[in-house]
This record gives structure tokens, sequence and C-alpha cells, in this order.
């Protein structure tokens, strides 16, 4: 028991943070795919990174994944070219200037087929902005499985966000998020690991991560309790 | 004082919001506005001012004062900047400037941070105390997304000289030659208009007011005016009448200070005709708990309107859990994700389909209320108007970066 106790101590929390954005304008705003295109090839890497990877924060997932593909459906109506968009995944690119360029060669593909786009009323432009993130830890730490379990419940959906969407660009391994790093890493435990990669970011919602994430656990917590072997 | 948010703002925003104060304690934090009482931000300065003093902020406000012809000015330029035409001359300018003028001898601009509230007092940046570090932003309450070219150029040069400038909405920003920020209006889940009501409280209101509540309630609540579109709204229940029985109350205030006010009341009034069903009530404007009560006894919540600034009403009945249907003008689609926290509609006949949609299908309208109820509450609460305000005036001070750790 002592001996355990002595482990606990050793081993590095998982201290839980939050990301805040501020939000900030570009003052640049498209009124057609043309316009569109060429403040895509124009704005830093802040904005695409604000329109594209955090859409997740919006917490729901809507018909599409990001501004850009929910402008092009719901605004434009280009409902062929809202799909393409839809399916640019941030977290296989490695980089944001990966993700630039696939918007571009997406809209250029369609531009060249459909060559003289029509403009949205005025108040319907696509607005670029960019934010400004503040990170702080939220005083919440897990030093095991049931403890990590208890936190996950307990977080507001902008630490899910920065843990598991946010950390794939931060880390720019694309596929790793903070929990199932430190899971490995830290509890030595690859299996619990593999399964909460294997969930797939560009499916869910931030709630249904939760969810996806506390069933994992608890599976393997209760385990841990009953004194199953795996 | 903050703790009074614990269990219903989000955590990591009370948080920051503490993180932030310990971080800029002891400064000091001047907000200036044109009203002590009456209208929303004068409503939140209220909340606020006495909410940072107690984490430590030396937190103030000042009004600034201005005679008739001052009012009258900034009223037309109100009006002129969101689209209407005015006729303004150049000597209106000028006392508007010189009353801005007197009002530095009494105020004390002396502080940290400073942001000014709407155009009335945009020219005091002109008396920005030179001697210490400061950070003056702008904040900009209403929608100039469409103004008369001439007075948003004479505006803009004060606007232009200040740190920053905050907008509500994305589209209301403007193209300047300074920072522009994106901080979205608020309600306050504590106030007379929101917080939770016991069952009794509502009867009450339901029995002065004579409400019937046998039959479903769709209520909306705004000022007699035709961007509201009253008279939509009675053709939608109209509409809704043919399948489902409901009763339709239309909330409003007299109108003291729109002369138009009176003559869409009477309009509104005449359509309705006898229809004993349709209730039309007008209320006096501080009447918070019986509007409250009126939202937390319907069933469904209509904003309708053609034209909005933000139009906070809706964030006040997704609060209550109300299943919403708004007109897609404003800030109203930011607050109504179509399908997810209400709908958003655009004609009389999509106001009315989705009202049979609501009555016909009550579990989905609870759990779009729901929805609506948690979207307000990370996105909509005061909280999350006063950690984005500590937020710019940080980043102000840490400037340059786009990612900082607290």
């Amino acid at each position: 028991m002592r001996k355990g106790i002595a482990l606990e101590e050793e081993i590095e929390p998982f201290e839980f943070r939050q990301c805040v954005s501020v939000v900030k304008s570009t003052g640049k705003k498209a009124k057609n795919l043309k316009e569109l295109r060429k403040l895509v090839a124009q704005v830093g890497d802040e904005s695409i990174f604000h329109h594209v990877c955090q859409y997740f924060l919006k917490g729901h997932i809507l018909e599409y994944t990001n501004d850009f593909a929910q402008w092009a459906g719901e605004t434009l109506e280009e409902r062929a070219l809202a799909e393409r968009l839809t399916c640019i995944d941030p977290y296989t690119l490695k980089s944001v200037e990966s993700v630039r360029i696939e918007l571009l060669r997406e809209v250029d593909d369609f531009l060249s087929h459909f060559p003289e786009p029509h403009d949205v009323i005025p108040g319907n432009e696509f607005y670029f902005n960019e934010t400004i993130n503040l990170i702080f830890p939220i005083g919440v730490q897990a030093r095991n499985l049931a403890e990590f379990l208890v936190a996950i419940d307990h977080i507001d959906p902008g630490s899910i966000y920065y843990h598991f969407y946010d950390a794939r660009v931060r880390l720019g391994e694309g596929i790793v998020d903070d929990f199932s790093r430190w899971i490995e890493h830290t509890l030595m435990r690859k299996e619990i690991a593999d399964r909460i990669r294997a969930i797939d970011p560009f499916m869910h919602s931030i709630v249904s991560i939760r969810e996806h994430i506390r069933e994992i656990i608890e599976k393997y917590v209760r385990a841990d309790m009953e004194g199953v072997t795996r | 004082m903050i703790t009074q948010y614990s269990g219903i703002a989000p955590k990591g925003d009370l948080l920051l919001i503490q993180r932030l104060c310990s971080k800029l304690e002891g400064k000091s934090f001047l907000h200036v506005n044109s009203t002590r009482e009456g209208g929303g931000v004068a409503e939140i300065l209220n909340r606020m001012v006495p909410l940072l003093r107690n984490l430590g902020i030396d937190a103030r406000w000042e009004v600034i004062e201005g005679d008739a012809t001052f009012f009258d000015f900034t009223k037309k330029t109100h009006n002129a900047l969101q689209g209407t035409r005015e006729k303004i001359t150049e000597s209106m300018w000028d006392h508007y400037y010189e009353v801005n003028k007197r009002n530095r001898k009494s105020l004390d601009l002396n502080a940290d941070a400073v942001l000014i509230h709407d155009p009335q007092p945009a020219p005091l940046i002109d008396f920005r105390p030179r001697s210490r570090m400061s950070v003056w932003m702008w904040r900009c309450h209403i929608d100039i997304s469409n103004p008369m070219p001439g007075v948003w150029a004479k505006l803009k040069a004060y606007v232009s000289r200040y740190d920053s400038a905050i907008f509500s909405v994305s589209r209301f920003a403007k193209s300047l030659p300074v920072d522009e920020y994106i901080v979205t209006p608020s309600i306050d889940p504590l106030s007379s208009k929101n917080r939770d009501l016991t069952q009794q409280e509502i009867s009450s209101v339901a029995e002065k007011l004579q409400i019937n509540r046998d039959k479903p309630i769709i209520l909306q609540v705004s000022r007699f005016d035709r961007f509201k579109d009253p008279i939509g709204v009675i053709n939608a229940y109209k509409i809704v009448k043919k399948y489902n029985e409901c009763t339709l109350v239309l909330v409003g205030s007299p109108a003291t200070d729109d002369p138009e006010g009176e003559a869409v009341l009477n309009e509104v009034r005449e359509f309705a005709g006898s229809d004993p069903d349709i209730r039309i009530l007008l209320l006096p404007p501080d009447n918070h708990i019986e509007i409250n009560a009126l939202q937390r006894m319907a069933t469904i919540i209509l904003q309708k309107s053609l034209k909005e600034g933000f139009g906070l009403t809706v964030s006040e009945a997704m609060w209550k859990e109300k299943p919403v249907i708004g007109g897609a003008v404003g800030g109203i689609p930011l607050q109504i994700v179509h399908g997810i926290t209400g709908f958003v509609v655009y004609s009389v006949e999509g106001a009315a389909f989705r009202i049979r949609q609501y009555l016909n299908n009550p579990l989905m309208a609870q759990r779009m209320g729901q929805s609506g109820k948690e979207y307000v509450r990370n996105n909509y609460l005061l909280t999350r108007q006063i950690r984005d305000y500590l937020s710019l005036w940080y980043c102000h001070i840490q400037k340059g970066k786009h990612v900082i750790e607290l």
C-alpha cells in the first residue's frame, strides 16, 4: 500500500488546462468565391487556423466541419463545393499551410468549372477573423485513471477542445491528443491510449468526445477495481 | 460576488476572470457612457463595475452630461449610423465636440484601461491624459454595417485614434486602422429579467395579467415597432390556429420616446380584432419580473424581427429553456443555431410552420430548449463578456502575442 502511494506521488499528474479565444477581426471580407480565394491565399495562418481548426470549439457539429464549407453551403448554396471543403481534415494535414493549400486547391478546381461566381447579398459576406488564445490551468489534476474519469466529467468543453483538438495542431503530430499521450507515456497504458486515439475527432462534437472518453476510461477503471487482467 | 455565478456560468470563465483580475490587481479600469439608467449598456455596467471592484480592480463608471441639443444630435447620429437618413449640420458636430470637451473637466480620465461606450463620448479620446501609459478602447454596441457615409466618416476620425475598437458582430466591424475585436453582448442570469422564478411567482403574474394558461402560449416580447413585425406574428398565429389551439401574447412597453410606436400599436390592435386568444399587453419598462414570468409560462417564444441589432431577447428566452423562432436578421442567427437551438425563419409561413412543428413535437421542443440554454450558458452570459473585456485589456499589455499563457 505504501509502495503504491509512493509510486502515485512520483507520477507526473495530468494538469487540465483550458483555452479561451478572443476574436479579432482582420477587417477583410469576401462577397463571392473569387474574393474568398484571393483572401484565403492572403490572410495569416491565425485566420485559417480559426476558421478551420477552431470550428470544433463551437460545440456542435453542423452539416459542415469548417467555416468555409459552412459559408459555401449555406450562403453561396454551392453544396458540391461545400461537401468537398468539409472533407479537408486539418488533423491529418501537418500544418496550417497545408490546410490553406487544400482549401485553395478545392476552390480553384470549382472555379475552373464555374468561373463566374455570384455575389451574396450585403451582410452575408465571409468575414475573416482570427483569435488570440489565452491558456490557463483550471486547477484540476489527475494522478490515475479514476481521478481522470472524475475530471473528464467536471471540466468545461473548452478544456476538452484544448487537450483533444488543439493538441493535434500544437504537438504537430495530427493524431496525438494530450489525453492519450499522458495515458500512454505516464500511466503506461498503451491499450487505453490507442482506444482514445481511435475516436475520430472529425465525426463528433465535443460533448460526444467527452462521452466516448468517459466510456473507455470507465470500462478500464471498473476492470482495474475488479482485478480483471487484460 | 463572482461566486454567485458558480454553478450557473461555465467554470472556465469564472476561473479566467479571477486569474486575469489577479494579474491586473490594483489597476484602474474606467467605463464611460452617456446614461446611468435604461438600456443594455447601463444594465451591464451596473452589475460589472461592482463585480470587478470586488475582484481587486479599481473599476469606475463615469457618465457624460449633455444638453437637449446634444442628445437630439446623438439620437440622430445613432439612427444615421444604423442606416436611416438624417439631416446633420456641421454646427451640430461642433456642439457634440464642445459638450465632450466640457465633460473632460468633470471626468477623471486617468485610468490604466478606458472603455468608451458608443458614439456619444467618442471625442473624449482627444483628452486622453498623456502622462500615463493606458489602453483606450472604443466599444460600439450598435449595428453600423450600413451607415450614412458622411456620419461614419466623422465618427471614424475619432475611433481611429483609439488603441482598438470592439464590435458585437463581425458584420458590424468597419475597415479601421486600429485593432478590431468582436465581443458579443450578454444577459445577466441573476437579474430580475432572467433569474429563476418560483411557480408561485409565475402563477401570480399570470393571475395579475389574466393570462389563460389552458392553451399553449406563443409569446413575442418587443417594442411595437414595424421592424419587430408584430403583424407578421399575428398572421403566423392565424395560420397555426387553423390546425392547433393556442394563445398569442404580444408584450411591449408604452413608447414614450418613439412617436411611431403608438401608431404601430393601434395597427396591431386593429389587426388582432376581437380574437379572444390574442392578448396585447403594455407593461412599464421596469416590469422585469412580469416579463420573466411571461417568458417562463410561454410554450414557444418568437422574435420574428425584420431588422435587429443583436436581439438579446432571443438569449433571454433560450436561457429559460424555451423553444425559439427568430427572424434571420442581425445577431439572431448567431444565437439560434438552426435546427439545434431553435429555428431561424424568413417568412410568416416559415414562422407558422415552425410553431406547428414545436406544438406537435413537444419532445423536440424540449430538446431544443435545453440545447438553447446550454448554448447561452457557454456564449451569452455576462461573465463571458466580463472575461472578454479583461482578456482584451490583458492582450493589449501582451501586445503582439497570439498565444498567451496565464
